[in-house]
């Protein structure tokens, strides 16, 4: 009896062993991990809270500066229907931020049946029926639609759109806003693109609002293309 | 196999550690596994960084305007030079220069039983691709079979032809676009052209090179009246 014991015990005993030696290893390397993790991320927050700070300031700057402009403008008496001309034009072009009835689109693709998490093609596709809908202004998560708007994939899953990253952390993932005819946008929209979008089980919705959109912080640049001269 | 008391408790204990270990074990490997929230720390804080980067040459562009008012330029001559500057940037304002050519056109063969003659045609979608590869690219102004392409333009397929800013466009489809021509030759390899290349080899989709051109002519947009969209009077 004694010697079939023999057997199992020396296995159970070299497992352990085996075991408490891993496990001795691994302990040391995840609070190790654990601590570097944890100083990067503070250092993560600290970065992050400085540039946010930032931002706030350039945001107040920006609108004082509008402001100064817009006094500046009236001092020397430029002809108010310039500037609207001016307003309006920048309004399609995108410098101009603009508000107006539209709808707001909700796309939330973190469900664990969703299958093709959202691509720039199906975002792509979606600016284009709002386009064909007639929308008159577009933002994806904050980034101005504009005609030289490039929406690409960067590594496996950050989309860029105006050359910045769009993916959020947390809170819904994909929020596009859109000005112009409420009734045409929502048609167009729940018509043409919402149900390929649910046969994913991603939830989508679509609600009618007044919406503000943020202008076009990108540049234009022209370094090729000259004006062709009109005779 | 019957054991005695003293070797019951033994093994016993020895399972019950066995146990206890494998659950630490695995606890530990998963903390190991799951540092994602650094990774959307960093996505934030591009994000903010790129922002701040645009907002302070928006500013910078306001304080340059302010300083010509001071100095004082004479504002109709400013405003117009700004009008000037958006109707370029709306694309409202026909344009030469460098570029390159693209030509798409359907397939001469006929799909056979076994074949889709879905894919034997180009899509609005392919067109769609390879603008924004191009704008990717830093385009500075593009035209398709003759329509500029604005802010508003849809390239949208109706079926039997592929509307472009409200017109009916067929094939051959021919994307021009003014710009760095190696950038713009660049882009367009890595966004896909070779993938239209294969099908070009499978179906007969026509597709030539993109041809580099020292001056193509890109007339202008059609401005557009907007009936929803006020501009804001205050923040960006």
């Amino acid at each position: 009896m004694h010697k079939t014991l023999a057997l199992p015990v020396t296995v159970v005993a070299i497992a352990l062993g085996f075991l408490i030696s891993i496990q001795a290893q691994t302990q040391k390397n995840v609070s190790a991990a654990e601590q570097i993790s944890a100083d990067r991320m503070t250092q993560m927050k600290s970065v992050l809270a400085n540039s946010l700070a930032q931002n706030a300031t350039l945001q107040k700057d920006h609108s004082s500066l509008l402001e100064q402009l817009d006094t500046a403008r009236k001092k020397v008496g430029t002809d108010p229907q310039l500037l609207a001309e001016l307003a309006q034009l920048q309004m399609v072009e995108g410098t101009q931020a603009v508000e107006g009835p539209g709808i707001q689109i909700s796309i939330d693709d973190r469900d664990k049946k969703v299958l093709y998490p959202l691509s720039t093609d199906d975002l792509a596709t979606m600016i284009n029926t709002l386009k064909f809908a007639g929308a008159e202004a577009i933002s994806i998560n904050g980034q101005r639609i504009v005609s030289s708007t490039a929406i690409v994939l960067s590594g496996s899953s950050t989309i860029f759109v105006n050359q910045v990253p769009i993916n959020r952390a947390d809170g819904i993932p994909y929020e596009l806003s859109v000005i112009g005819d409420q009734d045409t946008l929502f048609d167009y929209f729940s018509k043409l693109e919402a149900p390929n979008l649910k046969q994913d089980n991603k939830t989508v919705s679509i609600a009618r609002k007044t919406l503000r959109i943020p202008s076009y912080k990108g540049m234009y640049t022209f370094k090729n293309a000259v004006p062709v001269i009109v005779p | 196999m019957r054991l005695n008391k003293k070797e019951q408790y033994l093994l016993g204990f020895a399972s019950l550690l066995l146990g206890f270990l494998f659950i630490i074990l695995l606890k530990a490997n998963g903390v190991a596994g799951s540092q994602v929230t650094p990774q959307e720390a960093v996505a934030r804080l591009i994000q903010t960084e790129q922002e701040n980067q645009q907002l302070s040459i928006g500013n910078e562009k306001i304080k340059q305007e302010l300083v010509k008012y001071d100095q004082g330029q004479s504002a109709w001559d400013l405003a117009n030079e700004q009008l000037k500057e958006a109707q370029m940037n709306a694309g409202l304002i026909g344009l030469t220069g460098p570029g390159v050519q693209i030509t798409q056109d359907d397939s001469k063969r006929a799909a056979n039983a076994q074949e889709d003659s879905a894919c034997f045609i180009v899509h609005e979608k392919d067109i769609r691709g390879i603008l924004n590869a191009l704008w990717n690219g830093g385009a500075e102004a593009i035209v398709v079979n003759g329509q500029r392409v604005t802010t508003n333009t849809e390239v949208f397929c109706s079926g039997l032809y592929i509307q472009i800013n409200g017109t009916q466009q067929k094939p051959p489809y021919v994307i021009e676009a003014i710009g760095d021509t190696n950038i713009l030759s660049g882009a367009l390899k890595f966004y896909g052209w070779d993938k239209l290349g294969d099908l070009e080899q499978q179906l007969g989709i026509t597709r030539k090179p993109p041809e580099v051109l020292s001056n193509i002519v890109i007339p202008a947009g059609k401005l557009r009246d907007y009936h929803s969209a006020k501009p804001t009077t205050e923040g960006t």
